[in-house]
């Protein structure tokens, strides 16, 4: 078994980095760190590397996962502190695991939402937006743009602070293979129905990833 | 956190490519308590990608950073939706490392790469709340400096910058370094600083000096307006690169730029002198790092950067001494860690062939040559030392190993150039083509062949033998283009040129002096910057800060220069010597050769260095 599943947070300015971007820094830490890693067969070899579930560009998170294919002669702690030491400051592996679940069976991910809206917003407005049964958007896949119903992706919502202008959610959204939104978008949408000029801030933090084991909705690890 | 930080980063958002301005790459340099240090931002006057891409700063950056009372960081000039967002968000430009003002730091100095960046330089000073003349920088305002190639003749930014460095900047930055500690603990005016450094050689604040003009427009004099400031000022060079500074990390950025990959430095100079090529006189002389230092570099730069491919750099690979032996043994400890080894600008011969063998294990990608001429006599006249069937020879033995698209680079408006010149270029394209099909079938790869021409308008350069060179003028230039193209038959050719309005801006600038100070202020004011971009080039902008300001650019470009008349560069001193230039000129008339510096010196004045390829 050569195969870790290395979990990590990307912080701070990391959240520009973008999924290409964030895989070559992977390789080239691999490469600092001289940790043997496996190269696929073919023309263009290249290291093993799948990340489960891509991070939209612009948002933090304390839970990314990512497998790559090391050779056996590595232990897991050898691969977390000697990749520490080499990947850049805003990037840090948490734990390195084998992998037992499947990325495939990934069903959704909760997010903090920091917002700090230009003017006074109560709770209620709020929350009669994530009520509506029918919230229209459009969502851009790799074919173009599809008109979707956003309210099918967001599973749960909560106003968990308010405080002037300043208010926080929880959100639990939509995520993998099978239906994946940003959690931009549902920003964006709020910020239109709140009929509210540009959000002064808008900080977004992915908390943990869930996946659907046996009908049951387990935290990803 | 800085209290532009939470804005910046959340217009971070709204712009393409956010990754250009986060900083935090592996191997950057973040010192906490920005306010304890010398403080230098390092300027470079394009976008991220490009201005990492370049070995200079690379060596500046480290070099400062390992000084501990220094803190250097590095700025580039936000692409044109960032600049929107800022002036919107009204945040100053602001250090890639700590976010912090650039007008906060103690000096801000920009490396001039190219005349095309200098409306950058302005924008970027204005996007920093700096004054953009020096003579309107307050008491506590950084001092702006600029250095590299173009600061050779720096006087068209004669108003804007504060000091030039000139030549290599590994000494004298420390020596600046050093001068402003003293300065700051002396308690002195702003002036006392520019008056301390103008005594380290390499050194040249252009206020110092007054230029007194002709009424033709012609220079009278350049003088200094004090005491104790050198009449000329020379450049200063590391004399011995192994015992200078050895760049041994390197800063992996996240996002692609244009060259990703270690650089290895393996000489600096060139023994060819190519009278056309500014790099080829201002680099003089030829100095060479050993291959021992330079094996032992490579392994340290592979070790700390992870990157997978390493490229040699220098102004012509095949002139260093000991390539084969630097190359088998770089393969050593590039192959098991599978680095690609890149060998750009090699010399076209046979060796060079077998070099590429070895070290492109993998893609047979296109060939490049660039013959600059396309005839025996105007090769001649530029001293570039090509012999077409050399040419032809190689690109047979190209050919026949399984190339089969080459790419040839040449000028036009070279001096003595006429219509056969031109011609020729087309001549030799079809002789490249030839030489394919006369290769046998089952050897050639591919049933066709592609040579893609590409001209470039000469440009005169400052000290080179042609600074006394008028330009073609955009209609010739753009005539000769017409008549390459029409000449052009066969379909296995393709054309491309450049585009002739921004080579006559290039020409102006490089051979300018201090009147078009107002120019470059005027223009940034209409809005130009990014002129090396073809997409925000808008050549209407800068006739109209021409006409503005009174200044004729033509007289800057097409004025065939006696060689009697004092140059606005004349104050600077490369080490080459202008009768060597003289003589040089006066030899490409007569379209004689130059020897290199290894077969012959040829008595330049580059000796007075005390170093490099005319001690060997
Ligand atoms: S002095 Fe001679 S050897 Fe030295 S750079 Fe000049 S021409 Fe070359």
């Amino acid at each position: 078994m050569s195969k870790w599943r290395l979990k990590f947070s990307k912080l701070g300015m990391g959240k520009y980095i973008s999924h290409l971007d964030l895989l070559r820094t992977f390789t080239r830490s691999i490469h600092r760190a001289e940790i043997p890693v496996r190269y696929s067969q073919g023309f263009n070899p290249h290291q093993l590397i799948t990340f489960s579930l891509p991070l939209a560009l612009g948002v933090t998170s304390e839970t990314e996962f990512v497998d790559i294919d090391f050779e056996d002669t590595v232990s897991p702690d050898e691969i977390l502190t000697r990749l520490n030491k080499n990947l850049p400051p805003d990037i840090k592996i948490l734990k390195v695991s084998q992998p037992i679940f499947k990325a495939h069976d990934i069903v959704s991910a909760k997010y903090i939402i920091d917002i700090i809206a230009p003017r006074v917003i109560l709770k209620e407005k709020i929350e009669s937006f994530f009520e509506q049964e029918n919230i229209s958007a459009t969502k851009k896949t790799k074919k173009g743009e599809k008109e979707i119903n956003l309210r099918d992706f967001i599973k749960e919502v909560k106003v968990v602070s308010l405080e002037g202008n300043a208010f926080r959610l929880d959100a639990l959204l939509s995520a993998g293979g099978e239906a994946n939104i940003k959690p931009d978008i549902v920003v964006a949408k709020l910020q239109e129905y709140l009929n509210s000029s540009e959000f002064e801030s808008v900080d977004i933090h992915r908390v943990e990833i869930f996946f659907e084991n046996d009908k049951k909705i387990e935290s990803f690890c | 956190m800085n209290v532009y930080e939470r804005k910046f980063e959340q217009v971070l958002k709204k712009v393409q490519k956010p990754a250009r301005y986060i900083g935090n790459e592996f191997n950057s340099v973040h010192k906490e308590n920005f306010e304890k240090f010398v403080k230098f931002a390092f300027c470079f006057p394009d976008v991220y990608e490009v201005g990492m891409s370049h070995l200079g700063m690379k060596i500046l950056y480290h070099m400062m950073n390992e000084r501990i009372d220094t803190v250097c960081e590095r700025v580039f000039a936000p692409w044109v939706d960032m600049e929107e967002e800022l002036r919107k968000a009204d945040i100053p430009l602001l250090s890639l490392e700590s976010h912090m003002p650039v007008s906060s730091f103690d000096i801000v100095g920009f490396t001039l790469q190219y005349e095309m960046s200098y409306s950058n330089i302005l924008n970027m000073l204005d996007l920093a709340n700096i004054p953009l003349k020096s003579k309107d920088r307050g008491e506590n305002m950084p001092f702006v400096c600029a250095g590299g190639p173009c600061a050779y003749n720096g006087e068209p930014l004669a108003d804007i910058v504060d000091f030039f460095i000139l030549g290599e900047g590994e000494e004298v930055n420390n020596e600046i370094i050093d001068a402003f500690k003293e300065w700051k603990e002396s308690g002195e005016n702003r002036i006392s600083y520019l008056e301390r450094i103008s005594r380290i050689e390499g050194v040249y604040v252009p206020s110092f000096y007054d230029v007194k003009y002709k009424d033709d427009g012609t220079i009278e004099s350049v003088k200094p307006n004090r005491t104790g400031v050198p009449e000329k000022i020379k450049k200063r060079i590391v004399k011995e690169l192994d015992n200078g500074y050895i760049l041994d990390k390197m800063i992996v950025p996240f996002m692609d730029i244009v060259h990703d990959r270690i650089t290895l430095e393996i000489f600096r100079g060139c023994i060819r002198g190519c009278r056309f090529c500014q790099a080829g006189y201002l680099y003089r002389p030829v100095r060479e790092h050993s291959t021992d230092k330079l094996i032992e570099t490579a392994q340290k730069l592979i070790d700390n950067t992870g990157y997978e491919e390493m490229s040699l750099s220098s102004l012509s690979t095949s002139d260093f001494t000991c390539l084969q032996e630097l190359v088998d043994r770089l393969l050593e400890i590039t192959v098991d860690k599978r680095i690609n080894l890149s060998l750009p600008s090699l010399r076209v011969d046979n060796f060079s062939m077998e070099l590429m063998e070895k070290v492109q294990t993998v893609k047979k990608s296109g060939l490049t040559f660039a013959p600059e001429a396309g005839t025996q006599r105007l090769r001649d006249v530029i001293n570039k030392n090509v012999l077409e069937e050399d040419l032809l020879r190689t690109a047979g033995i190209a050919f026949g190993g399984g190339y089969n698209r080459i790419k040839l680079y040449f000028m036009i408006g070279l001096p003595t150039e006429t219509m056969e010149d031109v011609e020729g270029i087309a001549d030799l394209a079809e002789k490249v083509i030839d030489v394919f099909y006369q290769i046998p079938k089952e050897i050639r790869k591919g049933r066709s062949v592609t040579v893609t021409v590409s001209t470039s308008s000469f440009v005169p350069k400052p000290f080179t033998p042609f600074q006394w060179e008028p330009q073609n003028r955009i209609e010739d230039l753009v005539a000769k283009q017409k008549f390459l193209k029409e000449r052009i038959k066969t379909r296995s050719i393709s054309y491309n040129w450049h585009q002739s309005h921004v080579s006559f801006l290039e020409a102006v600038f490089a051979k300018g002096d201090r009147r078009l100070g107002n120019v470059l202020v005027e223009a940034q004011r209409l809005g130009c910057r990014f002129d090396g971009w073809d997409e925000h080039f808008d050549y209407e902008k800068w006739l109209d800060a021409f006409k503005k300001c009174g200044v004729d650019p033509e007289f800057y470009a097409y004025r065939k220069i006696d060689h009697s008349e004092t140059l606005p560069w004349d104050h600077i001193d490369i080490g080459v010597s202008k009768q060597f230039l003289v003589k040089e000129h006066d030899k490409a008339y007569e379209e004689k050769t130059t020897p290199s510096c290894r077969e012959k010196c040829s008595g330049c004045g580059a000796t007075s260095f005390g170093g490099g390829v005319c001690f060997e």
